[in-house]
């Protein structure tokens, strides 16, 4: 069915074309908000919102981009908000501590194996991920959205609102920071 | 420079460890679950829908502070505006009489008789 039918459909409460929706775009989302959370149940919430959010606010939804940028956008924002939240908690929790609180600190675990790596990469993804953490929001998000999602440059841009230079730039920047915290944890580590 | 080349190498074996990979998959029934959240989020009563926004605490501090604003001018005019006549020295002591002497002649006139 074509995807304009199916948000047409949707916007009239239509469950069949919601469940069409979801089953279509739910490796999609689930993918990118694991590549920026790094945690398979904080990606599985993150993807369950954003399709209550499709839901509820697909009347908004003009049709000025493709479906899937719109997605991709929802994603992005919920995922990084999510990220925004879990490092207040942390922070909290850690301030509380040293008032002598009984509060366990969440500490995000440093090796997120990506189900999707082949077996042989694994190690070497983890310590890539490990790295991809420290990158800031919009750099982590470019990365993410080509490398994971295999998004072109062009595709990134539309998604992120910007132009195709400035995703050049943001890739460019992120390798370069990725590369250098890679040596520093290579060199750290003979 | 052996050293180099080879923490080189090892730098882009890293980068290149997602090039090929699968798309990570939710849980099965990822839609009932979406169902099951969205019944949630509907049931929500306007009640605790005003509760959850009072809560914010950008709401609640702006609250506070116009609460607070709101009792300073009531203080302000309160103390500005002339005092209010209300002790009983104040009356005219005709009135007070001429009160008494109506309600007493009332309650005689309209008294019940056995």
């Amino acid at each position: 069915m074509n995807e304009w039918t199916l948000i047409e459909q949707l916007k009239q409460g239509d469950e069949t074309a919601f469940k069409t929706i979801v089953d279509t775009w739910q490796d999609m989302v689930f993918n990118t908000a694991i590549g920026i959370v790094q945690n398979a149940e904080d990606a599985e919430d993150i993807a369950q919102e954003v399709f209550v959010q499709v839901y509820q606010s697909v009347g908004s939804f003009k049709g000025d981009s493709k479906f899937s940028t719109w997605l991709y956008r929802i994603t992005v924002t919920k995922s990084l908000d999510h990220q925004r939240r879990k490092k207040r908690k942390k922070r909290f929790a850690f301030v509380r501590s040293l008032f002598g609180e009984d509060s366990e600190v969440v500490i995000h675990p440093p090796d997120f194996n990506h189900p999707g790596v082949a077996l042989d990469k694994k190690e070497d993804a983890a310590t890539l991920f490990g790295a991809i953490n420290l990158l800031p929001e919009n750099q982590r998000v470019a990365f993410t959205l080509h490398k994971l999602e295999g998004l072109s440059y062009q595709e990134v841009s539309e998604v992120m609102k910007t132009t195709v230079s400035s995703v050049e730039s943001l890739m460019h920047r992120a390798k370069t920071n990725l590369k250098k915290s890679l040596a520093d944890y290579y060199k750290e580590k003979e | 420079m052996k050293q180099q080349s080879d923490l080189e190498k090892r730098l882009e074996q890293t980068l290149s460890s997602l090039d090929g990979v699968q798309r990570a998959t939710p849980q099965p029934w990822l839609f009932s679950r979406v169902k099951a959240r969205l019944s949630r989020s509907e049931e929500k009563t306007v009640w605790e829908a005003v509760g959850t926004f009072l809560s914010k605490p950008s709401v609640a501090i702006a609250g506070l502070i116009l609460i607070m604003a709101l009792n300073g001018v009531l203080v302000f005019n309160q103390e500005s505006s002339p005092s209010v006549v209300t002790s009983q020295s104040d009356l005219m002591p005709g009135d007070s009489e001429s009160l008494i002497a109506s309600s007493s002649s009332f309650d005689f006139e309209n008294l019940v008789q056995p």
